[in-house]
């Protein structure tokens, strides 16, 4: 029963990862797209970056949806511990998406756009901001006492974290210009071939900040990482994420379109693998490992029928839905304007 | 104040608060993105250009009535870990179980079909993007299924034990089928039909009387009309089935839904409480307008039936009940209100045809369907306030209390989240309206061209002969 506890325990780990990952990549550059639309030249470059997400926000926010209600059937220990942990930078986060919300409802339909403009830019600052503050939290470890919270609210808020919520701004920028490259042509197009190259740059100086930063904050870190063999092996994560990076900027210098993005994708999964590996097998750091804090047997299979059996099904129309709108946006895409 | 300082209270608050204004807009996502399946399915079959039309002018209110679903829904299932993590840590087995199911099988499916459905007139067949329309239909109302079996199982928990404080499921099917899933599933997935029918026919109506694209809006009002003849005394069979089950499961909302203080003594009814001002500290209502016999009748089907009275409920374990009394009338008169318009629209249209001619001289007939556009959303307001406030003191019905689910917080920080959410909440309700005001006042667009799918045939009714007389809702 135990063995058998564990090995779903370990199933759902992977499964809350993957969709970790399709979240942070696909609203990612979601919230990129966003940021750069505050450098934005006119309402025209604007309309049409935003236009380039009209199609698909709402699928990529559902996400993360998604990621609550695994987390909160598979695991619901981490979802109540973690979520009072954070309650104030989720509440950020989401105000952040209900700004975006907004100005992707009303914009089109207002004459002033100023302020849904504001309100698209800023909330997907403060959601990314947000986002980065509960990543360095989490890494930083949750204290408990017995099966509840025993921090403070503003236990996230350190020096760490910060850097942390910078990488995670400078990463998600660095997607949406990517996504802006494949989607536009022209002089957005140029523009985010600039954007693309400092972000990236911006976002290495992070990374490896937070990467030499981590084990000697946290000994957990230091624990998995500063032991041989597995320094070999784990190096090989950085060094993968860096090669990712050197491909990045000779794609961005090669005026490349998809392989950008693609390059990005790489640097993203080759940081979030070093960060699992780093982790494994607390799902609270360093109080609660995923084998205490996961639902019965019984639950972790029902919701594999339920939940872990749609996820290629969930993959494959959301597939089709960026099939269907390949392509560079159009201007009359996107939200219907005063039709 | 003591008031500021409860966290409790303030957690509550402020669910209550985001939950009454999230489900405004569910409610219409169900129930237009089914009469934007109906509309495109005779667009499909007749190739008519006007149900296109329709589907493009209903299309804009969805669109802006999704997204704002989505990101309001948000904080909904996030608070359930960040101001309830003892509800969250004990029922996650099933109640988040549950709310994932949701996610994946419901919300990604609307999304994930969402884009085309608005946006992929061009870009797709006309066959696939009806099945797109279809997906978001479905996506809609499983949603509902499962957050209604969630929120029923709460109400009604079954097919769990617990043990050393944390729940086991026994049977998910017991658990999922609980005793008032059916009733609760089925009232709330009509209500948000009737609703948006009612919203649908009071527009129309409304543009009517205005004299503007006077045809268009008569498609739209013919057939919000003929679906509530059927749609309104459904509901209020199905609230009746509701109740029948809240007596037998929930005899302490019960009692407090009809301020019923006093058990029937065997041989005598019950009466049912019409008015009354109930008054918790005597366990008596003050004053009250009975029916004698009422009660019993409507609960158990018998002149003298049992029915429990609040006296007999532990005062610790009773409900509030002015809240759900008011509340659970308020829900049943906009019910009749509605069925009674359906009636007299049904009665006047008996006689003669609905056309433009015969509409003109009914002018008051028009104005009460423009006014019964927000009853819709009233009455849910009020039927979810009796059901909510009415399983108190319960978070999950004789399993959990309310003051055990709640994360002990600093009020402080309760009290800043529920000032940004009244705020955020406010403005977007306000915004909202706005802009729906503003896209019914522009009405419908009727010269864009038709859509022409690129690299397919441009006839919409390619897959089959175009069958351009062919009327789906009677004649003109």
């Amino acid at each position: 029963m135990q063995d058998l506890q564990m090995f779903l325990a370990n199933i759902w780990y992977f499964l809350l990862g993957l969709v970790l990952v399709l979240y942070v990549v696909l609203d990612g550059f979601d919230l990129g797209v966003g940021m750069l639309s505050l450098f934005a030249r006119d309402e025209r470059s604007r309309g049409i970056m935003m236009a380039s997400l009209g199609y698909i926000w709402d699928a990529n926010e559902t996400w993360l949806v998604i990621l609550g209600g695994m987390l909160f059937g598979a695991f619901p220990l981490a979802y109540g511990v973690m979520l009072q942990a954070f309650y104030l930078p989720l509440l950020l986060m989401i105000f952040g998406l209900i700004f975006r919300g907004m100005a992707f409802g009303f914009r089109e339909n207002a004459d002033n756009k100023r302020p849904w403009n504001v309100a698209f830019g800023l909330g997907s600052l403060l959601s990314t901001l947000a986002q980065g503050l509960i990543l360095g939290g989490f890494i930083s470890g949750i204290p408990m006492h017995g099966r509840s919270y025993a921090g403070h609210v503003w236990d996230w808020l350190t020096p760490f974290s910060l850097l942390v919520a910078a990488g995670a701004v400078f990463g998600y920028a660095l997607l949406g210009a990517a996504y802006l490259i494949i989607k536009t042509e022209g002089e957005i197009q140029k523009l985010n071939y600039r954007y693309a190259k400092i972000a990236a740059s911006l976002m290495l100086l992070a990374a490896a900040g937070i990467s030499i930063w981590t084990p000697l904050r946290h000994a957990y870190v230091a624990e998995r990482w500063f032991v041989w063999p597995n320094f070999f092996y784990i190096a090989l994560l950085p060094a993968g994420a860096f090669c990712s990076f050197l491909m990045l900027m000779r794609s961005l210098q090669k005026r490349q379109e998809r392989a950008p993005f693609f390059w990005s994708l790489g640097i993203f999964l080759f940081s979030f693998t070093g960060l699992a590996v780093s982790l494994y097998p607390y799902i609270i750091p360093t109080t609660v490992t995923l084998g205490e804090a996961a639902a019965s047997p019984k639950t972790l299979v029902f919701m594999l029928t339920g939940i872990g059996m749609l996820i290629p099904l969930m993959l494959g129309y959301n597939a089709y839905q960026y099939a269907v709108f390949r392509g560079k946006v159009r201007e009359e895409q996107g939200y219907p304007s005063g039709s | 104040m003591d008031f500021f300082l409860d966290s409790l209270l303030l957690s509550r608050l402020q669910f209550a608060l985001t939950t009454i204004i999230h489900i405004i807009w569910p409610v219409l996502s169900i129930g237009l993105s089914l009469f934007l399946l109906i509309i495109e399915i005779f667009w499909f079959k007749t190739g008519r250009e006007v149900y296109y039309r329709q589907a493009r002018f209903w299309s804009r209110l969805f669109l802006l009535n999704f997204g704002i679903g989505v990101v309001t829904g948000i904080p909904l299932e996030f608070q359930f870990g960040t101001n309830w993590a003892p509800f969250s840590i004990q029922n996650g087995d099933f109640f988040g179980n549950i709310l994932g199911f949701e996610a994946a099988m419901a919300f990604m499916l609307e999304a994930g079909f969402l884009g085309i459905m608005l946006f992929g007139w061009d870009r797709v067949a006309p066959g696939v993007h009806l099945f797109s329309t279809a997906m978001v239909a479905f996506g809609a109302s499983l949603s509902a299924f499962w957050i209604m079996a969630a929120n029923a199982w709460m109400q009604t928990p079954d097919g769990v034990h617990l043990e050393h404080g944390r729940l086991v499921v026994d049977s998910y099917s017991a658990a999922i089928f609980n005793p008032s899933a059916f009733t609760s599933i089925t009232h709330m997935w009509v209500a948000s039909v009737e609703t948006t029918l009612f919203l649908i026919g009071g527009i129309s109506a409304w543009h009517l009387l205005k004299n503007r694209c006077r045809e268009f809006y008569l498609i739209s009002f013919r057939l919000a009309l003929l679906s509530v003849i059927v749609i309104a005394p459904l509901q209020i069979v199905l609230g009746d089935l509701s109740g029948a089950v809240v007596a037998r499961h929930q005899p302490a909302k019960l009692a407090a839904m009809e301020a019923h203080w006093q058990t029937n003594l065997p041989g005598q009814g019950a009466p049912w409480v019409a008015l009354a001002w109930p008054d918790p500290e005597k366990q008596a209502n003050t004053w009250a307008i009975e029916i004698p016999y009422g009660l019993s009748l409507l609960t158990t089907r018998s002149l003298t039936g049992k029915v429990t009275g609040l006296r007999d409920i532990p005062r610790e374990n009773q409900p509030p009940v002015a809240l759900p009394f008011y509340a659970f009338r308020v829900m049943i008169i906009i019910g009749f209100l509605l069925a009674f318009l359906m009636l007299w629209s049904a009665w006047v249209f008996i006689r003669k045809p609905l056309t433009l001619a015969h509409i003109d001289r009914q002018r008051h007939l028009l104005w009460a369907w423009v006014g019964s556009a927000p009853l819709g959303y009233i009455a849910v307001e009020s039927g979810w306030i009796t059901r909510e406030v009415g399983r108190q003191p319960w978070v999950v019905y004789g399993m959990m209390r309310t003051e055990d689910a709640a994360t002990s917080l600093p009020a402080g920080v309760v009290m800043t989240s529920l000032a940004g959410y009244t705020l955020i909440y406010g403005l977007l309700l306000f915004g909202y309206l706005f802009f729906v005001r503003r896209i019914i006042r522009q009405g419908p667009d009727l010269t864009s061209p038709l859509p022409a799918p690129e690299q397919h045939s441009p006839s919409p009714a390619g897959a089959g002969p175009a069958l351009e007389d062919r009327q789906p809702l009677g004649g003109d």
